[in-house]
């Protein structure tokens, strides 16, 4: 087999990065805000959800193989390509100009978001060995805390808009680069459906926003026992 | 129409030397535009202070926007001055050389690296050699209206000082290259060096540089649909590397 050349590895780092936005990233998104969102249906279905999420065989492992390193990847080339970028969006005052440039400020707030996110929900219930059918009170009980103040309120907002509008934004420059959208029209009008998109991935994010904020119930374990792996 | 026109001009000494500004105060003349304000100065190089200074040098060649060497940054942005009729400019007129590319003096650059990356894509076709490689195919009419928009450039250098992912010391290839590669692997004959063309452009600086702010576009003189080029390159790229991953 041959080897390939730092010039030729730096091309599919580039071309990986593009790809894990979409898959892991992007998917892992919807299905978060998605599940989440069954706590606009009521705290019990909320809770029946995290239970099912937190008593899959292999949870570590999937999530650290199929978010956490992709995401780190993500983020560390994203930085690197958006330390190279030399910003023009005054100048050349195109509405495409501005999204690319928004689309590495939301990049660098995502990252900090998620900082706090996982700082404030994964990392606590790791520490504290909160496995199983005893994660979901746990992290509905630090949800209810959060969207208690209007700076977690705010914070929130501002990470799920972020992370909403990079994915969005991402998903058309994907396309674009692996040549699934060519023409100019076909361009605009993904554009156009991509944010829409967006727009509803952040109602939903925000409706479940809501319904910690409106009505904080906290919950008692529904089983106990298992084994954590 | 006012009588006098200002033009403020960054200049140079030499490509090492510091940039500064410098103005001029000339009488305006009906239709003249950008060179026929430079060539005024030439023959009287005198800044607004009054001081005797050495006329500003710059490059034209055809007049009429379609061998791209006067294009210069007017007014904050990238064009080409001997198209950009003083009438029409914001007063005071600025004049910038172009930034992406290494300074010569005042507002000439040296945009040779334009054409050594158009070398490094093959951006030609192959013609007989020691054998005859025979009389091409037959192109189509719509193959051949879409090959003239892009057979229009002018190697500028619009769409990379306009473009935020080219720069002065990165070896992006950028737009202009991408354009010409699909120009010429749109062509029956061109296409039979169609991965020659692909290569260089999945390498670093390549088509996974470009970050889709498609400024390059909106600024083209010649309106090259520069951005379907990039996507068409984008799948043209994704093609040859799945088959240089999995079947090679």
């Amino acid at each position: 087999m041959k080897t390939l050349s730092k010039s030729e590895i730096q091309f599919l780092l580039l071309k990986l990065h593009s790809l894990t936005g979409i898959i892991p990233i992007g998917l892992f998104l919807v299905f978060h805000l998605g599940f989440n969102s069954l706590r606009t249906v009521g705290v019990q279905q909320y809770q029946f959800g995290i239970d099912l999420i937190n008593n899959m065989p292999f949870l570590l492992w999937i999530e650290v193989l199929c978010i956490h390193i992709p995401i780190l990847f993500h983020s560390f080339m994203g930085f690197y390509v958006a330390y190279q970028g030399k910003y023009n969006a005054f100048r050349y005052a195109y509405a495409r100009n501005w999204m690319y440039t928004l689309q590495r400020i939301t990049g660098g707030v995502v990252f900090l978001f998620l900082i706090y996110h996982v700082g404030t929900t994964l990392f606590p219930k790791m520490m504290e060995g909160k496995h199983l059918y005893e994660a979901s009170p746990f992290l509905i009980g630090i949800m209810n805390e959060q969207m208690a103040t209007w700076s977690g309120r705010l914070i929130y907002l501002v990470g799920i808009l972020s992370a909403t509008f990079h994915f969005a934004n991402g998903l058309w420059g994907f396309c674009i680069s692996w040549g699934l959208l060519i023409g100019k029209d076909a361009q605009r009008n993904a554009g156009i459906a991509f944010m829409f998109m967006g727009l509803i991935l952040t109602l939903w994010g925000v409706a479940t926003m809501a319904a910690f904020a409106l009505d904080p119930v906290s919950v008692e374990p529904v089983f106990s026992g298992g084994t954590f792996l | 129409m006012s009588e006098i026109v200002l033009v403020k001009i960054k200049r140079r000494e030499n490509p090492q030397s510091a940039p500064y500004w410098e103005t001029f105060e000339l009488p305006n003349k009906p239709f003249a535009n950008v060179i026929s304000v430079l060539q005024d100065i030439q023959r009287n190089p005198v800044n607004i202070g009054g001081v005797r200074v050495k006329p500003v040098v710059w490059d034209c060649n055809c007049l009429e926007e379609v061998c791209g060497s006067c294009t210069m940054v007017i007014n904050g942005r990238v064009r080409q001055a001997c198209a950009a009729l003083i009438d029409s400019l914001e007063k005071p007129v600025t004049l910038e050389p172009m930034s992406k590319f290494p300074a010569v003096r005042d507002l000439q650059v040296d945009r040779s690296r334009m054409f050594r990356d158009l070398q490094q894509a093959h951006a030609w076709i192959d013609i007989d050699g020691t054998h005859d490689i025979g009389e091409g195919p037959v192109i189509d009419q719509d193959t051949r209206h879409k090959a003239y928009e892009l057979s229009q450039c002018m190697t500028c250098g619009c769409c990379l000082e306009s473009c935020p992912q080219y720069t002065l010391d990165n070896n992006f290839l950028g737009p202009a290259v991408f354009s010409q590669a699909r120009y010429f692997n749109m062509h029956p004959t061109g296409a039979m060096h169609k991965d020659k063309r692909l290569e260089p452009l999945i390498k670093e600086g390549g088509i996974a540089n470009c970050g889709n702010a498609q400024n390059c576009a909106a600024v083209c003189p010649k309106h090259i649909p520069l951005t379907e080029s990039i996507a068409e390159i984008g799948r043209q790229t994704t093609f040859y590397l799945l088959k240089k991953l999995f079947t090679e």
